[in-house]
């Protein structure tokens, strides 16, 4: 029996009375509120300037330099049934005291879309095609070779963005649940135009390449596999595979294997002076292809405040371990770059074994503001690439600081990066 | 035989008794179809939200859903209209099988139900949810609280638990107009107990065939000054072909 009923109601009373008040104001917010809900549109236009000051890993010097974009996409359904797609970016470059002055223009996509049926798609035009489950590295991302035209930042987000696609013919099929595409790239140039406003279909379309991917969900798991192959290339399997830990918890993991050259057998041979003689002593063999895989796989882990933070395990069969890495390092000069800019192409790690971190955390502390933190560790040769971004967003306006900081010694992965620190303000208006 | 007519008669009226009782799943079922068309639709969301009274962020989202024939749950396909540098980013939400598409990166990610896109309304917020499939509802009561709209409603009060691991919120308490079955408030708490968020369904009008709430005010549990209102509009019948909903799809989708 409770002794006091009548002050257990008061008590009560008074401990509601509050949430009540409180609600109550609440309401007449929302009462005063301004809703405008905006119409979608086929269009996305901004601008973006940037200032940047960097320091010279070799002499210590700093430059600086500006950078204005104007980025558009255009996506619209223009009669029922057919679709066209148009983006496009346009990076006006100056370096003050140093050389690289130059305006590059990328046209991302360019591409029409027939959709006769709701289940049957065929798209032609330069597209592209992306595929991967991982974060800092994506080996079933096969068109991404060349795709880069013009690096504003080392973001993995950044980079997947403002890049060029290939030109093909693609089909597609789906089913509830399930999905099938194929896709044919033919060559059409032999070799990359750096001219500013060059469509440069001989970074993308250096050799004919075809591409089947499928996928089908089983339960909570959406299964992606796919084959490629083309003109002096193996056929390469790939899949991808992502699942949830728990209900904060993401795990993915992506594997292409096949049969190839190593990357630096590829970065020789790519150099038409190079005699299979040299190409003998600089690998040992004149042929090295053989069963090689790449792995990315790792987890997300998302906290109750909403910070996102990744870790990733990169392994690239093709990549160069330790004995070859050092190798290459004390060997030739030119041979050592040759490799370097070959995997940077092909956006493909340089050594064997690396990580990768990823954290961002929305709403940092105050509303709009974002933080975003990346480490990439060279697990051959211990160098560090590491970079951090605060970004505050009002409704039309970014205005972001990124910091790049490369370490290691002077010939290791990141150590050898022009650069020794990048700062950059940016200022992204969106129309 | 007076007598056993007589007997017969109790016994009727006695179980049109017992069939007149409240059941809680029904009730609840019933709510869901107040706020859910029966048949595939889109409508438009807008989101405002306030810190301290004071406006601090704003989207527009069109929502596509659609019940799936099996388990009877909506799947939903989300398209961000605005603000402009999310325009045309798609959420595809089945249960815990949550997707995330950017057009401009091309990239697919799966995401955790922790992870939150929208501020303070958390991902199921925006998605259609049938919560009698989802939670197991018991009736505490009978009692008269005051809607969104200042009017004092005659409400059941259900307990809802959940009974999938992929429901939003652990614990709802929810309490449902007697006379027309219409959802005017709730409260969403975690699993240790603690208030997540109040939500009052107010300001109802009729679409496709039912008075429809058009806007639901959301209170934080913790912080009473972040309120976040969502405005429902542009309800409409859609065909969405199975297909559309899954991953490969979220690339091709573009309604016109």
């Amino acid at each position: 029996m409770r002794p006091y009923p009548a002050l257990s109601l008061v008590l009560a009373l008074a401990c509601a009375m509050p949430a009540l008040a409180s609600d109550e104001a609440a309401l007449s917010i929302a009462d005063q509120a301004t809703m405008t809900t905006e119409e979608p549109r086929d269009w996305r236009v901004f601008v973006e300037g940037a200032l940047r000051e960097t320091s010279r890993r070799a002499t210590g010097a700093v430059s600086h330099g500006a950078r204005l974009s104007i980025d558009l996409r255009y996506d619209k359904v223009v009669t029922p049934g057919l679709r066209a797609v148009f983006a496009d970016r346009l990076d006006l470059n100056r370096y003050y005291g140093a050389p690289g002055d130059g305006n590059i223009n990328t046209l991302k996509e360019a591409y029409l879309s027939w959709q006769p049926q709701p289940d049957r798609i065929a798209d032609f035009g330069r597209i592209n095609v992306r595929s991967g489950s991982a974060v800092g590295y994506n080996p079933t991302d096969y068109f991404k070779v060349g795709a880069l035209r013009s690096v504003s930042s080392v973001d993995p987000a950044s980079l997947r963005e403002n890049r060029q696609g290939s030109a093909m013919l693609r089909g597609q099929a789906l089913w509830d649940g399930g999905s099938v595409s194929a896709l044919y790239s033919p060559k059409l140039a032999d070799r990359p135009n750096s001219g500013a406003y060059n469509l440069d279909l001989g970074s993308t379309n250096q050799r004919d390449r075809w591409l089947v991917t499928a996928s089908h969900k089983f339960g909570q798991f959406n299964p992606q596999l796919l084959l490629t192959g083309g003109e002096g290339q193996s056929a390469q399997v790939g899949l991808n595979l992502s699942g949830l830990l728990n209900d904060s918890t993401v795990a993915f993991v992506e594997w292409s294997g096949g049969r190839s050259r190593s990357l630096l057998s590829q970065a020789l041979l790519s150099q038409a002076l190079l005699s299979q003689v040299l190409l003998s002593q600089a690998l040992g063999t004149a042929d090295d292809a053989r069963l090689r895989n790449r792995v990315a796989a790792g987890v997300t882990h998302t906290t109750a405040s909403n910070i996102s933070l990744t870790a990733e395990y990169d392994y690239n069969g093709a990549g160069l371990d330790k004995a070859e890495w050092d190798a290459l390092r004390r060997g030739s000069l030119a041979a050592y770059g040759r490799y370097r800019t070959f995997a940077s192409i092909a956006q493909d790690p340089a050594t064997r074994h690396n990580l990768f971190f990823y954290a961002t955390w929305t709403d940092a502390l105050i509303k709009h503001f974002d933080l975003t933190a990346m480490l990439r560790y060279d697990a051959v040769d211990s160098s560090r690439l590491q970079w951090l971004e605060a970004r505050y967003h009002w409704t039309k306006v970014d205005l972001a600081l990124q910091a790049q900081v490369n370490s290691g010694k002077a010939t290791s992965n990141f150590g050898a990066l022009r650069d020794r620190r990048i700062t950059q303000v940016l200022l992204r208006y969106f129309f | 035989m007076m007598l056993s007519a007589l007997m017969l008669c109790i016994a009727f009226i006695a179980s049109g008794v017992a069939q007149a009782a409240p059941n809680a799943q029904e009730i609840l079922a019933k709510s869901d179809a107040v706020r859910n068309p029966d048949k595939p639709f889109s409508l438009t969301v807008t989101l405002v939200e306030y810190r301290n009274a004071r406006q601090t962020g704003g989207n527009t989202l069109t929502v596509y859903s659609k019940a799936d024939a099996a388990g009877g749950q909506f799947r939903s396909l989300i398209r961000f209209v605005a603000p402009a540098r999310d325009m045309n980013k798609l959420m595809l939400k089945n249960g815990n099988d949550l997707w995330f598409f950017d057009p401009s990166s091309k990239a697919s990610i799966r995401l955790s139900p922790q992870q939150r896109l929208l501020g303070q309304a958390a991902n199921g917020d925006v998605v259609t949810v049938n919560l009698a499939r989802d939670y197991k509802a018991a009736l505490s009561g009978e009692e008269s609280v005051q809607d969104g709209d200042r009017q004092q409603r005659m409400s059941h009060k259900l307990l809802l638990t959940g009974v999938s691991s992929d429901v939003t919120y652990h614990r709802v308490e929810m309490w449902i107009d007697v006379a027309n079955a219409r959802p005017v408030k709730a409260r969403f708490f975690t699993e240790s107990g603690q208030l997540l968020k109040t939500a009052y369904y107010r300001r109802y009008q009729m679409h496709l065939g039912t008075e429809r709430p058009t806007e639901a005010v959301i209170i934080d549990g913790l912080d009473p000054n972040w309120v976040t209102v969502m405005r429902y509009s542009d309800y409409a019948y859609r065909e969405i072909p199975e297909a559309w909903l899954q991953r490969d799809y979220l690339p091709r989708f573009r309604p016109e």
